[in-house]
Order: structure tokens, then C-alpha cells, then sequence
């Protein structure tokens, strides 16, 4: 008999082993050692970005034939050149030559033609949370292994970074003001309730935070929200939505630790969902959180739509007829006691595993 | 090229169709002398993280099946039992297709605009391919900027065509080998596949240039001769190619590839395939119009006496596509469908928020409401860009309103779970606005694509049930084409049934009739349009007598003009909405 139900499971976990591939964008060189401890800022790999290629015609820069032209070449592919270095040349009296334009490197040869890359600027991977190297393939991804806890969001503007915790205070339903903001949050990784204008977001660059994490913006300010330097990722949705409690618990629990926040946008095909890491002192109980958990009585679940979206609570009942809604529609449903409200029955389509 | 049987021994048939949030499994036997839907099974896929197989999702609905019919499906090591066996277990034919899968970006690189390069769009867009670029030899970007572009964009798959068999040969060279260095300075594993549909002298000479870069497929030429494009054979070989690059993403397409007998169609094909069948069986003159709306894509086919125009877009779904609708559409022409007053703002947050969540539902009536508000401006969106692909003479020549379809077949999870009948066809009336007369069938069981799929082992399977009562006729719609104000006399109508007094009166512009004709009722409607207004008898104001036939819903009679114009008054507007949903049954 198979699982009759595999909700989506979001992990909200006080203490785990928390596994990451960090992953440069192509492939460089990975420079940490495997069980090296790294720390958030460490470099752990780095490459080269190459912004634009040109193409350099041999034969006319030559004066030669097309064919003559490859006989020149005093450079191979894969050869990195300085500017003003020879790559063809020098060919009759006036001891005509083709010259790099600029640093960078010969990657093809096609007829008389040379591709060649110019040199951009380096770009670096940091481990983004301490932690121990457990693996790499030595080019371009390395694993990073910590103990820490771990809140996953829903959305986040794809930029990452790592501070101290810090809250704003008025629970986590409060919609965050300006005047929450002030100096002594500079440099912090801030967790609120909700945001529905782009001012505080706008303070808290001003700031120079690290991060902030909320429950829920309205969706007018995701193009703000994505221009942002820091990290801000949302644990909700879009609207006016509190941050869950299972989540405000234990960010806010957390306080004065330091915490990684990997705001970027999930993907449904690949491990990456934005989350909060907090890194804990090793424990030997911890294990890595499950992904896949069935439908059950007892399981924490949390509400994903209106009208208790958002509310976390407990499978009570799994009936097997399907119940109606007011909006008409006819759903297999569980009954959830939700914090503060009861029992509801909410349909399973609406409903994600706490774990 | 599949081999059709002429006669067949199976008898029991499984279908499956993987999308991208549901699972759908069918079970189909012969029961007096004709396949008859038996049973369906639906869980969540399981395509995504975290198991990035859809093994597990099949196999819930399996169990589905399996704990309705009582019929044991699969063996001790979860393997599908096939042949059936003496004690009824297991099943004969296996079909499978799928629309589950990551979104694929792809590049079209092609000779001539409005000829190959048009061909080769066409090619893409009746796939799961996102286009997000174009290279042509016209193209005035140098050669190393062309390399940057496709660096850059990162694309899935490079798609070239060019050239007729035997025709253009250096110029398509020349425009792949810019392509091919490109593709060899992405590392392996990121290196775009490629597939090659043009010339096909040149096939060998492609595969060479890129070597050891990338891997090339190759298909038959979109534009094999002068005449024009077949894009038929192409697109078969195109859809095994993407098939492939599902498969190297996420685990349990070579198991159902392997139950299937190595036949794994794409859903939008499957569905089209259908449509296409349904257009060689109906009015010749008519064309034959499928909409198939989910959460990661939107289907439209169309066909025209076996002609198949197949549109499919990864940008227009009710999931996680949902606020790329926002770059075609106002929030205002998204907000003129509700009945209610949902302001733009919570809107706006409910769009994004379903993007996030695909898979939930409306609990709320207001929800509800927004949901099909978002559905019809999808279609809508969605047709009109299809019709642009339809041959000249059957486009309807740029009017806003659909020309003369019959049928029109829907499905989707939006319109096949909605709670009424009437929820599902003033939807379709709304977005497709079809004119004249037409029927609206409902797919409630999403089994369009598996019917499209099993046509090619078992062609008796889609006629059997497309007959069957598995796809809910909505009823008959008559929508006489014409405008003027509002309370203007449209038509007189006359419904004759056998055994029931005549109906007859007289429909006013605005009004949205629904007569009493329930599924399998056959009825004589004569129509008698005012002036000025057009219901295919040949010119407007012309009378006729037709035979109809009664649905779900009943024999509409929309009377609301084509095209259909809304009040500007925003109240005035949602008392419509909310009248008409009365009307048409939708609401009690």
C-alpha cells in the first residue's frame, strides 16, 4: 500500500544537520580542502567571469591569405595572453603582427579566425555559513556540512549574506515602520511580522543589515524587494500574512546568534529554497531533517491559503470523504487543530508538513 | 512512424498522464462491445523536490485505481503487471504522457524571417520549449556578439532549421558555425543540446561542427521543399528530445517509457492528436478547437479538416506561470470578469501567491471567483495568440470573437473541478467568445491526452469514450454575432422537443438564456436573428431550423454580443457577472 498523500514539506527545525552545495555559476577552482572548517566569509572557490568574446581575423590583420593565416600563429587555444601580446606574426617587412586587445584568452580556432575571451572580473564563493567541507568535485560545487537550526521560506529576492539575529519587536504580525529601524540594528539579520511599504525596506539599506526576514510583503513591492542589496526573504506569502508561529519562535529564540540567510528563489527542480541557517555547537543527536513525510494524524502541518493561511496546527483526522467548501468545490480534506482557532477542516491540497 | 493495428486482441487499457502538479491514471475495459472509462486515480506528481521522481506520484495513483476497481495493477516489486492475467489482474496496453518537467529555454537559429526562422517558431511553440531568443542570417549582431547572446541566455536546447532538402547549404553553415563555438565554450554538462530540422543533406556536416560540443539530434525538415512546411515529423522527433531532457532531470520517465513499450508522448501532442482526429470526423468547413488550461501550460489546438495548429504556452498557466500573465494583461482586464469586488491588490498578492503554491485550491466563494477571472484572461490571452498560427482563411480575419468551431473541447484543473457545470461554460463563453453555433465538452477526467495516446495502439479506445459520457457535454451555444444597445432585440427562438410543449420567445441583447435540454436530449431550435445579426445560416438576419443537442448545462442562448462588451461601471459590471452566473446555473 502506498502513501495515500505527499504534502510539501517545509523545515522549521530547532536543531539538525544542515547539508548545502554551494556551487560557483561555471566552473573555476574550488579551493577549499575537503573537512577544512570554513567560516561564513571564507573563500571556498573562485573563477574567472568572461563578460564578452571577440573575434580576431588573422588573415586581414596579417595581410595573408585565409589559408596562410593559421601558419602564423605563435599562440595555441587555451593560451591566456596579456594585452598587447603577440597571438600571429610577425609576417613581411613591415613585420605585420595580431595582437591581444586586451587580457584574456585564446579559446577557439576556426579558419583564420581566433576566438578570443576577454579576461572579466574574478568572481569568488564563500561558504556563507560555518561549517565543514564534506565534499567537492574540485571545480565548481563544494558541500558544507553544519549542525544549526533551519527555517525555510517561500520567497526570497536571491541574494544571500550572514549577521547576527536581531528582532524588531512587535510580534509577528506587526507590520514593520521605519521607527522600528534604528542604529543599533546596523549590520543584523532582522525578523519581523510584515511589510507593506517600501520604506522600512529602503531604512534597513540605509542600515547596512545583513538580512531581514518576514512573514509576508504585499506583492506590489517585489520589484523593490529585488533591488534591495540585502538578503529579504519571506516565510508566508504575499500580502498581509504573519509570520508563522513555529518560525517566529524559534528565529526570535535565536536572537544574538549569527544566521545565514539564503534568500534565493526556490526552485521545484533542484534542492534550493530560500532558508535561514542558524549555526548551533556541534550535537551528536541532530540528524539530517526528512524530506518526504506522509499525510498522518499528529503531524505539525501549516495552512498555505486563505481563509487560516499561514495558521500551523495538528492533523487530527484524515476522513475519507471528500468535503465541500463555500467556494462549492468538493476536496479531500483533514481536520486540523489550529493554535487558538479549533478544529478546521482545511482541504490536503492546502496543507504543507511542518517538520 | 507508428504503425497503426487494424484489429486488436487487448482489451484493458492504462493510462497515465504526468503533469506537472497531478497524476492522473486511467483504467479503460470493454464493457459491451466498447471501451468504457472504468476508474481514475489523481496525486500530487512527485516530479519535483524532493523526490524528483515521478515513479512515486504514478504509482499513488495507481493505488487509486488499484483500491476502486479492486483490480490488482501491480506486483510485489511495484512493477506494472502486463499482460493482464487469467485472474484479472494487471493490464494489456499501457500508454503514458507527460507535461512534468523543468522549463526548457531554447534559441531558434534559422535563415530567413517569415520562412524558416517563422517555421521554426512555430515548431517551438507548439511545445514546452520557452523561446528566448533568435539568431537569422539577416540578424545585424556581429558574430562574437551573437556567441555573448547565447552565453549569456544559457539556453536548454538550440534549435536550428534552414535551408529546403537539398537547397541552402553555406549560408546555414555559416550561421552554425558561430553557434557551435558557442556551444563549446559551455562546460559538458551545461552545453545545449541541439537539434537540427533543416536541410537534411547537411545532417552529418551538423553533427561534425559540433563533435564532441554538444549533442546534436537530428529531425526532418520543417520546410523540405518550396511548397511549404511539415512540421509534423519534426515535431515528433523534437518531442522525444525533450522527453530526453526531462528524463536527464528528473527520475521514472525510462520505467513508464518502458511499460509504455518505448512510446512516451507529451501531453500537448497527445492532445492534439485528438483534436486533429475529431477534425476529420466533424464539419470540414468548421474547425475543431481544444483548450487545455494547467498550471504550468496552456494548450491550445485548433484543426481544420485533419490540419492540426498547436500552441503551447509555458507562460500562461494557473501555477507557477501565473504573473508572466501580468506582461500581457491589466490587472484591470483580469478584474472585469468578478462578480464581486476583489480589490486589485489582494489580486495581485493571489496571483503570486498561487505561483508559489500551484497544487491549493479556493476554500472561499470570492477565491473561487478569482480563480476563473484568472482562468478566462489565460485562455483568452492564450487563444488570441494562437490564432495568429491558424491558416488565413480560418482565423476569423483579426474579429474578436472565435469563428465557427465544433466542437469545442476544454479541460484543465480549473474548469474540471468547478462546482458547477455553469462555472465551466461561462468561463469558455467568456474567454473564447465562439460565434455563431458551437458545442462546449468538458474533459472532467483529463483523459484527452491519454485518449491521444492510446490512438496509436488502440484507435477504437478514443472513439469508444469521446462517445462515451467520461466527457460532459455542456450543451449547445448559440451566440449570434452583433452588437448594438443593450435590450435590443437579437433573435426569436423556437425549441421543439418531443414529448415537452415548444419553447419560443424572444432573446434581447445582454442576455444569457439557458433552456432546458439535459445531456442526450435532442431538441429542433429554429432561429429567427434580428437584422444585423449573424448565427451561421449564411448572412446576417437569415432564419434556420437545426437539430441540437442538450448538455450539462442546457441550450444556451448567448445573447450578449460578439464582441462581448462589459460596462465601464465597475458595479453595474459585477451585477452582470453575477446575473449571468445565476443564468447560466452556476450560482443558486
Amino acid at each position: 500500500m502506498k502513501a495515500s498523500y505527499l504534502p510539501p514539506v517545509s523545515h522549521v527545525v530547532p536543531l539538525t544537520i544542515v547539508r548545502r552545495d554551494r556551487t560557483l555559476p561555471f566552473p573555476g577552482t574550488v579551493t577549499a580542502r575537503l573537512n577544512e572548517r570554513v567560516q561564513a566569509v571564507d573563500v571556498i572557490a573562485e573563477a574567472e567571469t568572461a563578460p564578452r568574446h571577440i573575434f580576431l581575423d588573422l588573415a586581414r590583420g596579417l595581410g595573408v591569405s585565409a589559408k596562410e593565416a593559421p601558419g602564423f600563429l605563435v599562440r595555441q587555444k587555451g593560451d591566456r595572453v596579456e594585452m598587447g601580446d603577440t597571438i600571429a606574426g610577425p609576417v613581411g617587412v613591415a613585420r605585420r603582427t595580431v595582437r591581444a586587445p586586451s587580457d584574456g584568452r585564446i579559446v577557439a580556432l576556426e579558419g583564420s579566425r581566433v576566438l578570443f575571451e576577454v579576461r572579466g572580473e574574478p568572481i569568488v564563493l564563500r561558504a556563507g555559513m560555518p561549517a565543514i567541507v564534506v565534499s567537492s568535485d574540485g571545480v565548481q560545487t563544494v558541500t558544507l556540512e553544519a549542525p544549526a537550526g533551519l527555517v525555510q521560506g517561500i520567497w526570497g529576492n536571491g541574494r544571500q549574506d550572514f549577521g547576527v539575529l536581531r528582532t524588531l519587536g512587535g510580534g509577528p504580525a506587526a507590520r514593520i515602520q521605519t521607527d522600528m529601524l534604528d542604529i543599533n540594528l546596523r549590520g543584523a539579520v532582522l525578523v519581523g511580522g510584515m511589510c507593506d511599504q517600501p520604506a522600512p525596506l529602503h531604512q534597513a539599506t540605509e542600515l547596512n543589515v545583513r538580512g531581514v526576514v518576514l512573514g509576508s510583503i504585499t506583492s506590489d513591492l517585489i520589484p523593490a524587494a529585488l533591488r534591495l542589496p540585502y538578503p529579504l526573504m519571506i516565510t508566508e506569502g504575499f500580502g498581509s500574512l504573519p509570520m508563522n508561529s513555529a518560525a517566529y519562535a524559534l528565529l526570535t529564540g535565536n536572537v544574538g546568534r549569527d544566521a545565514a540567510v539564503d534568500a534565493r528563489p526556490g526552485d521545484r527542480y533542484s534542492y534550493q529554497r530560500p532558508e535561514v541557517i542558524i549555526p548551533l555547537p556541534a550535537a551528536k543527536q541532530a540528524d539530517v531533517p526528512d524530506d518526504v513525510i506522509p499525510l498522518a494524524k499528529g503531524v505539525r502541518v501549516r495552512v498555505l491559503r486563505a481563509p487560516f493561511h499561514g495558521a500551523v496546527g495538528f492533523v487530527r483526522d484524515l476522513p475519507q470523504k471528500a468535503a465541500d467548501f463555500p467556494s462549492g468545490l468538493l476536496a479531500r480534506s483533514a481536520t486540523i487543530e489550529i493554535e487558538g482557532l479549533g478544529n478546521r477542516l482545511i482541504p490536503l491540497a492546502n496543507l504543507e508538513v511542518i517538520q | 512512424m507508428i504503425e497503426l493495428p487494424g484489429t486488436i486482441d487487448a482489451e484493458t487499457l492504462l493510462a497515465v498522464d504526468v503533469g506537472s502538479v497531478h497524476t492522473r491514471a486511467s483504467l479503460f475495459d470493454v464493457v459491451d462491445n466498447q471501451y468504457r472509462l472504468v476508474a481514475t486515480g489523481r496525486s500530487l506528481s512527485t516530479a519535483t523536490t524532493p523526490l524528483l521522481d515521478i515513479g512515486e506520484g504514478v504509482r499513488m495513483a495507481l493505488d487509486q485505481v488499484q483500491t476502486v476497481t479492486g483490480r490488482r495493477l501491480l506486483d510485489e516489486q511495484d512493477s506494472l503487471i502486463m499482460p493482464s492475467t487469467s485472474e484479472g489482474a494487471g493490464v494489456d496496453v499501457f500508454v503514458a504522457t507527460s507535461s512534468a518537467g523543468p522549463r526548457l529555454r531554447a534559441i531558434l537559429v534559422g535563415l530567413t524571417p517569415g520562412v524558416s526562422l517563422d517555421s521554426g517558431r512555430r515548431l517551438a511553440e507548439a511545445t514546452y520549449l520557452e523561446l528566448i531568443e533568435e539568431i537569422g542570417l539577416s540578424d545585424r549582431r556581429k558574430d562574437e556578439e551573437q556567441i555573448d547572446l547565447i552565453l549569456a541566455a544559457r539556453p536548454d536546447l538550440i534549435l536550428i532549421v534552414g535551408g529546403t532538402d537539398g537547397g541552402a547549404h553555406d549560408s546555414v553553415l555559416r550561421l552554425v558555425e558561430g553557434v557551435s563555438l558557442a556551444a563549446g565554450l559551455r562546460p559538458g554538462s551545461a552545453a545545449p543540446r541541439v537539434l537540427f530540422a533543416g536541410n537534411r543533406q547537411l545532417g552529418a556536416e551538423i553533427v561534425e561542427r559540433f563533435a564532441d560540443r554538444s549533442s546534436v539530434s537530428l529531425a526532418p525538415n520543417v520546410r523540405p521543399g518550396l511548397e511549404g512546411e511539415d512540421l509534423t515529423p519534426a515535431r515528433n522527433r523534437l518531442a522525444e528530445v525533450i522527453a530526453e531532457m526531462h528524463a536527464a532531470k528528473v527520475s521514472g520517465f525510462d520505467e513508464l517509457r518502458q511499460w509504455s513499450g518505448g512510446f512516451l508522448m507529451l501531453s500537448a501532442d497527445a492532445f492534439g492528436r485528438v483534436i486533429r482526429h475529431l477534425s476529420t470526423i466533424y464539419d470540414p468547413r468548421r474547425g475543431v478547437l481544444g483548450v487545455d488550461i494547467g498550471a504550468s501550460h496552456t494548450t491550445i489546438a485548433a484543426a481544420f479538416a485533419g490540419d492540426l495548429r498547436l500552441t503551447v504556452r509555458s507562460d500562461l498557466g494557473l501555477g507557477a506561470p501565473l504573473p508572466s500573465l501580468l506582461r500581457h494583461s491589466s490587472m484591470e482586464s483580469i478584474l472585469r470578469w468578478l462578480p464581486t469586488d476583489i480589490p486589485e491588490e489582494v489580486a495581485r498578492d493571489y496571483i503570486f501567491n498561487k505561483s508559489l503554491q500551484p497544487a491549493t485550491i479556493p476554500m472561499e466563494r470570492d477565491e473561487l471567483h478569482l480563480e476563473f477571472a484568472l482562468a478566462r484572461q489565460v485562455m483568452m490571452t492564450a487563444l488570441n495568440q494562437a490564432r495568429a498560427g491558424w491558416p488565413k482563411d480560418r482565423n476569423g480575419g483579426g474579429v474578436p470573437w472565435l469563428p465557427p468551431m465544433e466542437p469545442i473541447l476544454a479541460g484543465g484543473g480549473v474548469l474540471s473541478r468547478a462546482p458547477r457545470p455553469g462555472y465551466a461554460a461561462l468561463a469558455l463563453l467568456d474567454a473564447l467568445q465562439p460565434g455563431g453555433i458551437s458545442t462546449l465538452v468538458l474533459d472532467p477526467h483529463g483523459l484527452t491526452p491519454a485518449l491521444g495516446a492510446a490512438a496509436a495502439v488502440l484507435p477504437l479506445v478514443s472513439v469508444h469514450v469521446l462517445e462515451s459520457g467520461s466527457f460532459v457535454s455542456l450543451g449547445t451555444v448559440v451566440s449570434p454575432i452583433g452588437g448594438g444597445k443593450p435590450g435590443r432585440a437579437v433573435a426569436r427562438i423556437k425549441l421543439e422537443r418531443e414529448g415537452s410543449a415548444p419553447v419560443e420567445g424572444e432573446v434581447r441583447l445582454g442576455q444569457l438564456v439557458v433552456l432546458p435540454l439535459g445531456p442526450g436530449e435532442v431538441g429542433k431550435l429554429t432561429i429567427r436573428p434580428q437584422h444585423g445579426f449573424d448565427v451561421g445560416f449564411g448572412a446576417p438576419g437569415k432564419a434556420g431550423v437545426m437539430r441540437v443537442t442538450g448538455g450539462a448545462v442546457g441550450l444556451i442562448i448567448d445573447a450578449r454580443g460578439r464582441p462581448l462588451v462589459l460596462p465601464r461601471d465597475e458595479g453595474r459590471r459585477r451585477e452582470l457577472n453575477q446575473k449571468w452566473l445565476y443564468d447560466i446555473g452556476a450560482l443558486q
